[in-house]
Parts: C-alpha cells; sequence; structure tokens
C-alpha cells in the first residue's frame, strides 16, 4: 500500500515537471525566434533605423510609413483607393515612403512578403505592391500564392531577371520578415493597414476609406 | 440534497476539470500556431507596457496549455483550478477596462485579436463567458477530489 502510494506521488510529479518544462522551452523558444538580426539577408532598399522597412525617397520629408499584411483586405481597399495618389507621392519625391510588409495572417503573407522584398531589389517594389493587391487571393492562406505564382505576378509587372525568380523561390528575405515582426510590434502596430505620417498614426475612421481626406492628411504634413 | 451532491461532486470536478483544461488546451493551441497575432493582441488591450504585452503574447499560450494538460490529467487540480479562475479574472479585467474606455478590439481569445470595426466587437457576452469559466476554477479550489485524475 505505501509503496503504491508513493508510486503514484513519482508519477504526479513527473507529469508536472514534464508540462513545466514543456511550457518553459516553449515559451523561451518562442521569444528568442521572435527577435531581430541584422544577420538575415536585407534587401538594399531596407533601412535598420526605419523599423527594417522598405525605404523609398530616403531623403524626402516628410515620413510616411506603410504597415500593411498582402493577405489583408483592408489592405486591399486601402491600397485601391489610396495607393494610386501615394505612388504619385513616391515618383514626385514628394516624401519619404516605408513600407513594412507584415506577415502576421500567415504562411502565405510570408511569401508575399519575400516577393515583394525581392521586387524592391529589381527596383520595380511600388509596381509589385500594386500587383499583389490587385491579385489578392479571396480567404487567408487558401494555397493560391506560391512561389510559383508569385514569380507570374512579379513576370506580369516586368520583373523577368533570374535573381528575382531566384530571390522568390530560395525564400531569401523570409527571415527578414521577422525583423518587421518585431519591429512593428515596438511601433505599437495592432492592425494593418496602419499609415504613420511622422510618426503620427491617420484617424482610422476616416482617413483610410476617403481618397480626399487621406490627400488632406498628407498635404497637413507637408506633402504638396 | 447533501447525500446527492456528495455523490455527483466528483464527477461535476471531473466536468469541471476537463470543460476548462479543455477550453485553455484550445485556446493556447490556437494561438501557439501565430505567436506574432498573440502578441499584437495583447498589445491591443494598451494596458501594458509593449514590451511586456509582447512577452506575455509569446508566453500565455504556452501557460495555457500547461495548465490545461495538468487539468485533464488531474494534477495539482487545486492550484491549477486557482491559476485558470486567475487568468479567467486577468482576462474580465482586460475586456472590460477596452469595453469601458472604447477600444474596439477582438479579444484574441482563440486566436485572432487586434484592433477591429466598432460594430463587430462583443464585449458582454466574452466577459460572461469568461466569467463561467472563472466559476469553473473556484469549483475546482474547493472541490480539487474528483474521478480519473491522477491526484488521489
Amino acid at each position: 500500500m505505501a509503496t503504491s502510494s508513493s508510486g503514484d506521488k513519482g508519477t504526479r510529479n513527473l507529469v508536472i515537471i514534464m508540462v513545466a518544462f514543456i511550457v518553459v522551452v516553449g515559451v523561451i523558444f518562442s521569444i528568442i525566434s521572435n527577435r531581430t538580426s541584422s544577420n538575415y539577408s536585407i534587401p538594399a532598399a531596407v533601412s535598420e533605423a526605419d523599423g527594417y522597412g522598405i525605404v523609398l525617397n530616403p531623403t524626402a520629408t516628410p515620413k510616411i510609413d506603410v504597415y500593411v499584411d498582402y493577405q489583408c483586405p483592408a489592405c486591399r481597399t486601402f491600397e485601391i483607393l489610396n495607393g494610386g495618389y501615394l505612388n504619385e507621392v513616391i515618383a514626385q519625391n514628394k516624401a519619404k515612403v516605408v513600407f513594412h510588409p507584415m506577415t502576421f495572417i500567415g504562411p502565405e503573407s510570408i511569401l508575399a512578403a519575400n516577393a515583394a522584398a525581392c521586387s524592391a531589389d529589381e527596383n520595380k517594389f511600388i509596381d509589385m505592391n500594386l500587383a499583389l493587391f490587385q491579385n489578392q487571393p479571396s480567404g487567408e492562406n487558401t494555397g493560391r500564392w506560391t512561389n510559383d505564382s508569385l514569380i507570374a505576378i512579379g513576370n506580369a509587372v516586368g520583373i523577368t531577371s533570374n535573381t528575382f525568380n531566384e530571390c522568390v523561390n530560395q525564400g531569401k528575405y523570409v527571415k527578414w520578415t521577422r525583423n518587421i515582426t518585431v519591429e512593428s510590434g515596438k511601433a505599437n502596430v495592432n492592425s494593418t493597414p496602419t499609415v504613420l505620417v511622422n510618426g503620427k498614426p491617420l484617424d482610422r475612421d476616416t482617413e483610410y476609406g476617403d481618397p480626399v481626406k487621406f490627400k488632406a492628411a498628407l498635404a497637413a504634413a507637408g506633402v504638396q | 440534497m447533501q447525500e446527492k451532491f456528495k455523490v455527483a461532486q466528483p464527477w461535476l470536478t471531473l466536468l469541471a476539470r476537463l470543460t476548462l483544461g479543455g477550453v485553455l488546451i484550445v485556446a493556447g493551441a490556437l494561438k501557439v500556431g501565430n505567436l506574432q497575432k498573440s502578441a499584437m493582441a495583447v498589445r491591443a488591450y494598451e494596458i501594458l507596457p509593449i514590451w511586456l504585452a509582447n512577452f506575455f503574447g509569446y508566453a500565455l499560450p504556452w501557460v495555457e496549455i500547461g495548465i490545461g494538460a495538468l487539468l485533464i490529467i488531474g494534477v495539482a487540480v487545486k492550484i491549477m483550478g486557482s491559476l485558470g479562475a486567475l487568468i479567467m479574472f486577468g482576462f474580465i479585467i482586460a475586456i472590460a477596462q477596452a469595453w469601458a474606455r472604447g477600444l474596439s478590439i477582438d479579444c484574441g481569445c482563440f486566436g485572432g485579436g487586434g484592433t477591429i470595426d466598432p460594430e463587430d466587437t462583443k464585449y458582454l457576452s466574452t466577459i460572461l463567458r469568461d466569467i463561467g469559466f472563472l466559476a469553473l476554477g473556484v469549483f475546482l479550489y474547493f472541490y480539487p477530489k474528483g474521478r480519473f485524475a491522477l491526484d488521489k
């Protein structure tokens, strides 16, 4: 009787230790794998000081930060409504614009962000950014975004180089997306799209969904 | 009446363990696969400093799985029931303050989370549900001995 009860106690303690061990290892692993690293391959247009985002017009002012997830439907709407004007601003060097492709919606967001970063190396980021939203699948992680289909989207906007294909296929910038994640976390970005003008978020109720107000918000910050 | 409760209590404890434990495991497992989103969900409550919110986002799913597993196996039920109740109490406070401050967020209880449209918030039903889970934890604190548990 005594032996059986001490045996039970031993099993009980063993179970507690095992579960506690799994929890501690899980937490430590999660924290370690969610840190930034400058050892990752990083696109040429990326600046660490700008949250590892893809920077266009690095010397212009004001600064506009755009946080999106390529699978986010609201980001698609934002691109359709305001992307044209924003691209005009970029083309005319009227602002420094930093794109932060976030990946919290899942694996296909990572593939898309990687492909977008690859396109930045080909100086085609703006076109690719638009094309990704235009080709956004309905539904999340449906299997429709693969490296092959993303390369096809790249080809359609005129990226034909072999380096681009290899960059997408090898997932060259997949690890870089973790840096974006960590830095957007530090910037307290909790939904997409989020647009910061000189560090100040636009008004979520009005300025994202109305091109006139979006334009006005940029103008107020000094975009002529 | 008291006699009846005496007979039913070990089964009620089992039911409470499986329900609370199951909910915690499912909630943890759904979040553990997307910890970025989990951290985002915690940040969206705007209570904790960002570094601490991120830490909670990464750690909480694992802790939920751990407590849930021990409840289902039936180990240290008194302590795990209390911890489960404590976690639920924390969730209720967090959701209530978000509601009171007029934030528009998804609770992120079972994955998801972050800022959402104001008309999509469901603060009341979430709080009521969590009060139910809290009650299960409190029950387990007072009646930890039940059927099919490793604890004797």
